[in-house]
Order: C-alpha cells, then structure tokens, then sequence
C-alpha cells in the first residue's frame, strides 16, 4: 500500500513535469530578434541553392505546366526571348533581335549565330522548327500546346485535324461563308511558304471519323461542301513556322495577338534536342542522354532530393553567367523550406511560401522579404446556371457584402482586387482603364465618389440587394439574419492547399456578420476539387486562383471568354466576347487597352465571379544573393543572379530593390537589349 | 479474506473488475479526468459562448483583430491565427477528437474482435482464408479508401444515415459535419484489421487450453465457446488494444488532417488544431500547447484507465 | 510446418493481384485524372492524352492490359513523372524509407523491449511508473508534432543538426528518432502486458519450481511467451510505418517511397499507385508470414495443422 502511493505520486509527478515543460516550451521559444533571419553566410563555393518547390515532373520542357519547372527549365533550356529579370518582358535570348509586322500577325526572329548545345552542335533555325512542330505534335501531349493555338493550322494539327481537298483545291472558309480576301502586305522575304500561310485560311475538319460525322450531322451546309471530297491530314509542316535561312525564323499567326512576344519566353516555346530525342527516344532527358542550350547544364540529378547543374561553357553567353552552379531542392512543406532557409542551408526559395501567420514576424527582416505585387489573382467563381446565383443582383450583395480591405490585411500580404485585372501589374492598362471608367460615369451621369466605390465593401446596399432579390435581410438584435436563404444547398467550395481554408474561413464570417447568411465551407483535395469546379458541379462559391500565362491582361480577362470558359461559373456573354475580340484586332495598344477596359467594366457588371485579391510574391533571399528581383511571376533568369561576398554590398531593405541601382545586372542587360534597339533604328 | 469471501454471496466478474478499478487511484484519476472532458466537450462550447459570446467560428470581421493572440482574461487560451477563441476551439474539437476515438474505435472492436476471434478458433482452411481478408485489406493503402469514401460519399450524395447521426449526434447536420462521419467509419474500418490480428492470436493461444476443452467436452455450440469463453478471456489485451486503438485512430485522424483531408473548416479536431499550431510553434506556441496538451492529457487518462481496466478485468490477477 | 509455409507463400502473388484490382477499382472511382490540373486543358489536348494513355478504351481493355502487364512483371512508366518507369522509382526511393524505416523499428525495439521488461519485472517500480509514462507521452504525441519540436530544439536552440533533407548520419539522427519514439512506446507497453501475464502463468512457476535461475526463466522462457504480442504488432507496424514515414519524410524533406506513395496517389498517378501497392502488399505478407512461423516458435502452445 506504501509503495504503491509513493509510485502514484511519482505517476503525477511524471504528468506534472509534462505540463511544466510545455509551459517551458513557451518561455524559450520567442527568441530576440536579430537583423537577419537565421543563419546568414555566403556558401564557401559560388553556388546558389534554392528551392523550387515539388519534384519537376519530367525535363522535357513541352510536357509539364507547373511553375518549380519552368524556373529549372530558365537555367538548362533557352528560346527566342528570354524573361527580363525586373518585369518579366522579353528581352534577346536565342533571337538577337526580332520584327514584328504592323498587324501583329507575324514575328521574324533574327538568331544568334554563336549559340550552341551543350553537346557544341550549333543552333539554326531548323531547332525553331522541329521544337514547335514536336510541341504541338499529338503523340507529344503537351499540356501547355494551346498557349501557341493562336500560331496559324497549330490548333489543327494538335487535334488531328484534316485539310478538305475538293476538285484538286484545298476548300476554304470563303467556300463555306464569303469573306472580303484579305490583302496581304509584305513582311520579310516572299517564299512559296510564305504564300501558302498567307493564302486565305483553309478549311479543317476533324480526322476522326466518329468526330467528323457528328460535326457534319450537325451542319448540313458543311456536309453538302464536304460531300466527295479528299481528306488531307494536316502534319507539322503546316503550322506557321518556317526557317527562312539558318538564322532567320518567321512565325505567322492565323490572328493578331498581340500579347504573344511575351509568350515566346514561356517553356513550350523553348528549344528541344532534336539530334537528342530521335536518338534516345523517351529517355532523351535522362541525365546521361540529355543536351540542353541553356546557360546551366545538368551535372547531377536525384529525383526527389536534388537537381544540380552548372555552368555550360558552349552557352554562347557563359561569360556572363555568374554562378558556378545551381543547386534545386524539390521541398513541398513550407515549415520546413524555412527551416531550411533558417539554418542557412539554403539560400532562397520560391514564392507563396511563408505562411500567413509567420509574415508579421519575417517582415522584420527588411533585407530578406520579398512583399511585391505577382500578377497573380484570387476569385470566388458562382455558379450562375443555378439559383439562387443566376441573380445578378444576389451576386452583387455578395460582393458588397465583403469587406476585401479586411480580407487582405487579415491575410496580411495581399492587396484587395477590385476588379478582373490585378492592379499593379500594367501601369498603361490602369490608365487606360481609369479613362475609360471616367467616360463611361459621365454616359451614365454617376457622380464620382459613388463610382469610385461601386465595387466596395457597402452592406448596406448589400442587404438591400439580398432584399430586392427576394431574401429579405431582416435585423435581430445586434445581428442580421436572413431565413429565407437558401444555405443548405450551397457552400464555398475550395481545395485542401495553403490558406484557402483561412480565406473561406473568414468570408464566411464576413456574410455571416454582414448578409446574416452562413454558407457551409467544403474543402475537397485537389484533385477532386477541380473537376467538380470546372464541371460545375458545385453550388454556391468555388475558389479561384489564376495566375497569368503572360504579362498582358488578356490572360485575365480570356478566362471568361467563349463557352465552356476557365471561369466555371456557366457564364457566356457573346457581348463580352465581341469586346474582347474588337481588342484584340485593334493594333494601337493603348486603344486596344482602352477596349478591354470596357470589355472588364462589363463583365464586372456581370458578375460571374467575385474578385477578392491580388497575391504577393512572398519569398525570402539571404542579403547575399544579387540580382535576383521578385518579378511579377517569379521567373527568375538565372545568369543575372550572383553572390556578392562583401557584406557592404549586400541588399539592403528589399522593399526598394527594383529602383536600386545595380550595375553589373544593369550593365548585363542593357548589353543584351542593345541588339534588339540597334535592329530596330 | 477467503474465508469472507466465501461466505458473501458471490460477487460477478463486472462487480468484482468495478471494484478493483476503483481501488487504482491512477484509474479513477484517469476515469475523472475523461468525464470532465467528455461533459467539458459536451457543455463547454455553451458556457464559453454565455460567458464570453465566442463560438468556435467567431471571427473578428476587422482583418487588423483577426490574428494570433496570446492568452489572456478574454481569451484563456489566446486565439488562433484567425483571431478565434482557441478555448472554444478545442472544446468543440474535443468533441470531435472523441468522437473520432470512440465511434472508431467501437467499429473496430465490434468487427475486429468477432471476426479475429472466429478465425482463431474455427482455425484450419476457413481460418486461412479469413486471414488472407485481413491481408488484403491491409494492403490497400487507407489514404486512397478515405479520398474515394470522402470524394464519393462527401457533399449531396451522402448517405442519409450518415446525415441522420451528424444531425442527432453532431449537432448540427450539414455538408460540413457528415464529412467528418464519413471519417469515423473510414477509420474504423481500417483500424479493425489489427484488432483482429490480436484476437485470433490470443485465441489460438487459449484455445488449447483445459476449459476450452472441457467446454467442448459437455457440448457447448461453437458459438457458445467463442463467445463466452473465449472472447471474455482476451479482454485484457483487448482492452489494452482498444485503448491503443483509441488514440491511434486519433492520430490518423490529426495525420490525415496535417495532409489537409481531416475535417471540413471551419471545425477543427485536436489534431487539426495540433497540426495548425505546430506551423507557428516558434512564435504563437499557444496554438500547439493549447490543443496538445488536451489531447495530451486525454490520452494520458484513456491509457491509465486502460491499464487499470486491464488489471482489473484480467481473470488470471485474482490468483495473486 | 514447411508445407504451411509453401502453401502461404504461394498464394501470396494472387492476393496481391487482388489488392492490386480493388486499388485500380478506387483509384478509377476517385475523381480527378493525372493530368487535371488548375488550367484547363483544351478538348484536342485531353484527347490526345486519352488516346496515348489507352484512356479512350473501355475500361476492361483498359483493366486487361494494366493486368497482363503487371503479371509480366512491368508496372508501366509513371504517368506523372514522364519517361520515368515504376520499378525505377520503386527501386530508387526504397532505400531511403527503408533505412528510416529500418533503423527506426530497430531502435524502437531496442528502447521498447528493454523498457516493458524491465518495467514487469519491476512492476509497480518507480522505474515502472516513470518509463511507462513516457511511453503513453510519446502515444500521445503525433510524429508531425514531435518532429518539428525536435528540429526547434536540436536544429535552432542548439545547433546540433540539420534541420531537414537527407545526407550524412546527422541528417539521420532526428527523422529515425520522430519515427521510433511512437513504436518504442507501443512496443513498450504491449512487452510489458505480454511479460506480466507470461510470467504469472503456470509454465514459469513450474520452470522456478524446478530450481531454474531467473536468467534462464526470464531469457529461456518468459521472454519467448511474452513477446507474442509484441509480434503480432510488428506486422502490421511494418505496414503502419509506411504512413509513419510519409510525416517524417515530409517535415524532414527526406525522398522516401511513402511520400512518394502518397504523392502519387495526389496525383493520380495510376501505374505507379499499383505499383508501389503490388510492392508494398507482397511485402506486408511476406511480414505477416514470417511473423505466424515465429508464432509456432515461440509460442508451443500455437500448432498449425
């Protein structure tokens, strides 16, 4: 009985030493702060080591869409232009300089003629071609090809299309529906190619049978034209890329696009192997087989743990490329790419990646943080097809109803979105649309602070709305309730990645202190989540992140655009797209801007999605990595990047590190862009 | 004392355990404890919500207040990152971590021990063929049975029971709390498996034995021998089992949520909670401390009533 | 004996074929496709991924040929992580979990089995007390919660270790010690209940009836009953320590296969969800047989016919 107290108490003494050590816990962990965060020392070797978040899928540049590959893909892989560092525009890369013909329908690349693989094959004009031709391939499947559609029969070649030759003549869209030919002007050297791209636009239909026939069902004056004539399948010798000589590529396009030079920086339109993939096949990207053109070339690879390359010397710039090597780690955890960053082990990492509740306290490090504005956005789409939001008037309340100035200081790094387009990321795109706003409020004779807040947190008008709409909002107390709302059926629909839980979170307490409506939160894993959003399947909110394909607005505003659009709320607006479309005709840029400024103003008439924030960039460097600049998309091009040994030179409060001046990076680049300005004088 | 015993009349196995259980003092400290969190889950959330007006969703609007707080008279166990009442948050979660354990566990001893015990005893070819069950569904990796249970069965094509008992036992029913229901049996019937694997190797260890035999002997149906005689014969591990299974299926329960697949936001479980804090464990580490030593302290209590549940129910300790 | 154990071993390649047709069952059943993803993806483009894939078949085809493959041995390639087939990854990835794993399971036996013997011969010892309340704090403890606190400790108060990715035995030292504590508690507690009942039985009062000295009673005979239990855990524990890994892989950055697993089944990646299962359910029975033979050993009592 003795023993068996004493050892009873020895059992609460064992849980009391348990509390008291938690509570230790507390006492130690808030540290002091010093003015660096962790450990902070150059590496021994003139290497950078960085975290580029999951596992690159494969090295293949055409295959995968993410964003920790296109960064692996900007040091082994180069195209025609390459990202500028500061602003993400394109800046010479394979192309020393380029043309681009007035209707913006046509580009002529001029090549560098020193550039090389890493195996020293040179690099013609021919690479251009074959890449392009293996990129919208269908055996390639290429996730990103339908960034490149706009480029002439791509489109119908990816989807195994097939010219219509009838009476020894390819039929054309004039057969089915007369248009004025149009004239063609001429734009670098004639050749039969050339003719044939600028021949009016052939006819397509689809190779399949089974696809065919429907189609044709569906169209008698289609099937009549069709009727007993020959199918050419359409090959890669038919998309408008075309080698002029070896070091002059012209790509045509089948409309203007005016936002596609930027695109040529992407990964689909960088250069593949060609002596490479016919050799090796599938396996052409092991690190045994593989040739790359960029300015790093693989030297190790562990899938999963590291990824290390280093400096080729064939890359026809490698004087200038700084660093010895790169070393990429694919991290997933947040928590423990700090760590990792904390113990000075790396030495940056990729954007998104401080948690929210870490911010206040990494902000302090003035000379790590990067805070910048990504053109990079967060909507709710609704879905429109089903009540009660095919109401626009229930959307607006929605809108209003939301506080997004909160919204954003609650997640403490995000700037509040009024609109479609995120503010911050085309300064000409806001001028243009503040003119437009300005005329379209004096035609409609609103006064000026009513329209400078018609997007803003207002409940009021937001129970109004909720109230005309046929939910009235009735007040109870301090609180407001709406009964009639039919909560049960809907929900705000997001997936299980970072924060998305916290944002839903607090809208729901937003409409709940706001509106009196409490919607259900669901959160799915991702993979469940998007085919249930994309189809439709949801009620109610579903979250929305886009993130731009290209630095112009389109690519925030094509995601409503056509049926069966990116938006997923069931909205099509035949108006909305006719604005656009009158946009994109339109060769001035800043009337073109203008145009899209209405075609948003419309859509946010609309509705179909409620805007909520612009993200940040929110990554950290270590003070002594240089020349690395949170640009809107966090593509970094790597020769730029070098570690400065001195720490008087170190960065200093990041906050301003687009204006500070840095002369060997601006040096670097105004030698690079100088071949693009004296082409064009 | 044998001498007192034998005159009383005699006292039942349940009697006797009871007893017993009440004479360990860590046991009753641990049954006291799991009463208070059990009614503190139960009534909790209301008294907070009368004393303070803070629910477990109440968060501030203002997205200034809507941080971490460290605790104090307002917020005992300061806030989450959210600017919510953590006290309240781990009321209500405790709810659901208990109901996690409970349900789970309940399946899983319901299924488990027949299923284990069977095999054991009926041995040979129908023993072998069970077992090979077990195999296969321990083979089947539970992460991809919870996403196709959750995926399939989760938002309007619940089934209606499972409605049904979010509704009368959760409290609230909707898309949100079915979710987490659908969870527990998820869980229970993947934590049945060992369950069974325990049972049957008990089982063939007693089923040699004289009383078995001797039951046999005056013909008592197989049924009979499993389960009165066996099964009442491997409570004790059973019950160790169970009280492991309990905080395992906890556990998975907080693994599950640290992979972002646990219960629906704005509920939140012990482990989710856990899982949340241990992201800020460097600056706000309230919001581990706050939820984990509940958690902690409640597992601490189930394994100390367990051990003396065992001490008590096991047949063989009358001896000493 | 030797015919049950040829007659378990042959009938381990059709159960896994079985677990390997539930798995495809659930993994067709969960939404989402490999190659979903936050863009959506042109028509054309979805149909030129179908058709490489043989997503375009109907789905006994489909299920015909994943099986005739996986009979032959070859698992297909990844479709996630193209060009790269699944026995590569498989091999690649396995020897990191399995060292984790290993080293893991190996010092949780250590530390368990001594602490629960230890803790019955002493029973209601102060030793008894204090190493079992240990062992119910590391139950009650997650592993994605005592790992970070771990690293807070070693990594950033003391600067002892790195706080994450693989290389070197220092890089070892936290992630082995996350993965053992939990089983070491286990292990712990189930050697102490096995021990106490083992050693109140009538066999070891017999074996110290006949003069026998404790050393030979405790190593000859108590432990050998008293590890019963501790086995039929293992077992399952070796399955159970794949998802063990899967957190200490993820907070330590480690490239083992149960991050991978769970990765691949994010991602959809169908040929190697199956193969990584086919490969994980032949080595769980595999486990499971080993651990029935040494039942008959160590138990006299357990006969198979």
């Amino acid at each position: 009985m003795e023993n068996r107290t004493s050892s009873c108490n020895n059992r609460l003494l064992a849980l009391f030493l348990l509390w008291t050590t938690a509570l230790g816990l507390v006492g130690c962990s808030t540290s002091a702060s010093s003015k660096y965060f962790g450990r902070t020392s150059p590496p021994s070797d003139n290497v950078l080591r960085y975290v580029t978040g999951s596992e690159p899928e494969t090295l293949d540049p055409q295959l995968p869409d993410g964003q920790p590959e296109a960064r692996i893909f900007m040091a082994l892989y180069e195209g025609l232009v390459e990202y500028g560092p500061k602003d993400q525009q394109p800046i010479p890369a394979l192309a020393k300089s380029w043309e681009i013909s007035p209707k913006v329908d046509e580009f002529i690349f001029h090549l560098r003629q020193d550039a090389k693989w890493s195996d020293g094959k040179p690099i013609t004009a021919n690479d251009f071609v074959y890449s392009l031709r293996r990129g919208f391939s269908p055996e390639t499947t290429s996730r990103t090809a339908g960034l490149g559609y706009a480029i002439k029969y791509s489109e119908d070649f990816n989807g195994e299309k097939v010219f219509i030759k009838k009476d020894g003549r390819f039929l054309t869209e004039a057969d089915l529906e007369p248009t004025p030919a149009k004239p063609s002007t001429p734009f670098g050297p004639e050749t039969e190619f050339r003719k044939f791209m600028q021949s009016p636009t052939r006819l397509t239909i689809y190779g399949d049978e089974k696809k065919r026939t429907k189609v044709l069902d569906g169209d008698e004056k289609l099937k009549a034209l069709v009727q007993g004539a020959e199918f050419v399948p359409i090959e890669g010798k038919d998309i408008g890329v075309e080698a002029i000589d070896d070091y002059t590529l012209r790509i045509t396009l089948k409309q203007s696009a005016p936002y596609f030079l930027g695109l040529f920086a992407h990964q689909f339109f960088r250069l593949v192997p060609q002596h490479a993939i016919e050799k090796h096949g599938k396996d052409w990207t092991r690190p045994e087989n593989i040739v790359t053109n960029g300015p790093f070339k693989i030297k190790e690879y562990r899938p999963y743990d590291r990824l290390i390359v280093e400096r080729d010397p064939n890359y026809w710039d490698a004087k200038n490329v700084h660093l010895d090597r790169i070393d990429f780690y694919p991290v997933e955890e947040n928590s423990t790419i700090l760590n990792l960053y904390k113990a000075g082990s790396i030495d940056a990492f990729l954007n998104h990646t401080v948690p929210s509740s870490w911010i206040n306290e990494v902000r302090q490090y003035k000379d790590e943080y990067l805070d910048f504005p990504e053109a990079a956005t967060a909507y709710y789409s609704m879905n429109t097809t089903k009540p009660p939001f095919d109401n626009v008037k229930v959307r607006r309340a929605f809108l209003l109803g939301l506080d997004r100035e909160a919204l954003s200081k609650f997640r403490k790094i995000t700037q509040p979105l009024y609109g479609k387009v995120p503010q911050g990321s085309f300064p000409d795109y806001a001028k243009a649309a503040a003119k437009v706003g300005e005329e379209i409020r004096n035609e409609k004779g609103i006064a000026a602070d009513a329209w400078e807040k018609r997007y803003k947190f207002d409940p009021e008008t937001a129970r109004k709305l909720l109230t005309e709409a046929g939910f009235p909002v009735v007040k109870n107390g301090d609180q407001f309730e709406c009964p009639t709302f039919p909560v049960d059926r809907l929900a705000i629909n997001f997936n299980t990645n970072e924060n998305n839980k916290s944002v839903a979170e607090f809208l729901q307490a937003q409409w709940k202190r706001n509106l009196g409506v409490t919607v259900p939160l669901k959160t799915m894993e991702f993979k469940t989540y998007l085919p249930f959003f994309k189809s439709l399947q949801y009620e109610g909110f579903a979250q929305f992140l886009w993130s731009g394909d290209y630095m112009d607005p389109y690519t925030f505003l094509s995601l409503q655009y056509g049926k069966d659009n990116e938006g997923a709320a069931g909205f099509y607006d035949p108006k909305y797209d006719k604005l656009l479309d009158d946009a994109n005709v339109e060769l001035d840029a800043q009337k073109r801007y203008e145009l899209m400024a209405r075609a948003e103003e419309y859509l946010m008439e609309q509705l179909p999605m409620i805007p909520l924030t612009v993200n940040a960039t929110n990554w950290m460097k270590k003070p002594y990595v240089k020349g690395m600049y949170p640009n809107p998309g966090t593509l970094l091009p790597w020769k730029f990047v070098y570690i400065e040994r001195n720490p008087a030179k170190w960065d200093k409060d990041v906050a301003n590190i687009m204006n500070v001046p840095d002369a060997q990076v601006d040096q670097q680049l105004a030698d690079l862009v100088s071949t693009q300005k004296a082409a064009q004088k | 004392m044998s001498e007192e015993v034998s005159t009383q009349k005699p006292t039942s196995l349940w009697r006797d355990a009871w007893r017993r259980l009440l004479k360990n003092k860590l046991a009753v400290f641990g049954l006291c404890v799991l009463v208070f969190m059990v009614v503190a889950v139960i009534v909790g959330p209301y008294i907070v919500k009368a004393a303070t007006g803070f629910s477990y969703d109440t968060m501030p609007t203002d997205g200034n207040l809507a941080r971490s707080m460290p605790p104090s008279l307002q917020h005992p166990m300061g806030t989450d990152d959210a600017g919510r009442d953590l006290l309240a948050r781990v009321l209500q979660g405790g709810r659901i971590s208990l109901m996690v354990g409970i349900i789970s566990t309940l399946v899983s001893l319901l299924i488990g021990v027949s299923y284990g015990a069977i095999a054991g005893y009926l041995g040979g070819f129908i023993d072998n063929v069970m077992m090979r069950i077990v195999d296969i569904f321990y083979s089947i990796p539970y992460i991809l049975i919870v996403i196709v249970l959750l995926a399939v069965f989760g938002g309007p094509s619940t089934p209606e029971w499972i409605k049904w008992l979010s509704t009368n036992i959760g409290g609230a029913g909707n898309q949100g709390l079915s979710q987490i229901f659908l969870l527990f049996f998820a869980l229970g019937l993947v934590s049945w498996l060992t369950m069974a694997r325990v049972v049957r190797g008990q089982v063939l260890t007693l089923k040699n034995q004289e009383f078995v035999l001797a039951a046999k002997a005056t013909g008592v149906s197989t049924f009979g021998i499993i389960f009165r005689h066996l099964i009442p014969n491997t409570l004790g591990p059973v019950i160790v089992y169970a009280t492991l299974t309990i905080p395992s299926v906890m556990l998975t329960e907080a693994f599950l949520s640290f992979l972002g697949l646990g219960v629906q936001p704005p509920y939140a479980s012990w482990g989710s909670l856990a899982a949340d804090g241990i992201k800020n464990l460097a600056i706000f580490p309230w919001q581990l401390i706050a939820p984990g030593v509940t958690m902690a302290l409640t597992l601490f209590s189930l394994n100390f009533l367990g051990d003396g549940l065992r001490d008590a129910l096991d047949p063989q300790t009358r001896k000493f | 004996m030797l015919s049950f154990i040829i007659r378990r071993t042959l009938i381990i390649i059709p159960m896994a074929l079985i677990v390997v047709t539930l798995t495809w069952g659930l993994v067709r059943l969960a939404p989402g496709n490999f190659y979903t993803g936050e863009k959506k993806l042109p028509a054309a483009i979805e149909a030129n991924i179908k058709k490489k894939y043989g997503l375009d078949q109907p789905w006994y085809t489909q299920y015909g040929m994943m099986m005739s493959n996986i009979i032959r041995g070859d698992f297909g390639d990844s479709v996630k992580y193209q060009g790269q087939s699944v026995n590569e990854i498989i091999t690649r990835h396995l020897p990191y979990s399995a060292t984790i794993g290993i080293l893991g399971y190996l010092l949780a036996l250590l530390i368990g089995l001594s602490a629960g013997t230890f803790a019955a011969l002493k029973q209601n010892s102060s030793f008894d007390y204090g190493s079992m309340s240990l062992a119910m704090l590391g139950l009650s403890v997650p592993n994605f919660v005592l790992g970070p606190l771990l690293v807070l400790v070693f990594s950033f108060w003391l600067y002892w270790l790195p706080p994450a990715r693989w290389g070197g035995i220092a890089g070892l030292i936290l992630p082995v010690c996350t993965l053992a504590a939990i089983y070491a508690a286990y292990i712990a507690r189930l050697t102490r209940a096995g021990m106490l009942e083992v050693l109140r039985s009538d066999y070891i009062r017999t074996a110290r009836a006949k003069g026998l000295d404790e050393k030979t009673v405790l190593f000859r005979h108590a432990l050998r009953g008293g590890l019963v239990p501790v086995l039929s855990f293992t077992g399952p524990a070796l399955a159970a320590l794949l998802a063990g890994t899967v957190v200490v892989e993820k907070v330590f950055a480690i490239p083992g296969l149960g991050n991978i697993f769970i990765q691949s089944v994010f991602n959809r990646d169908e040929p190697l969800i199956l193969g990584i299962v086919a490969f994980l359910s032949i080595l769980i029975m595999v486990f499971n047989l080993i651990v029935d033979v040494c039942y008959g050993f160590l138990d006299p009592r357990i006969r198979y016919e």
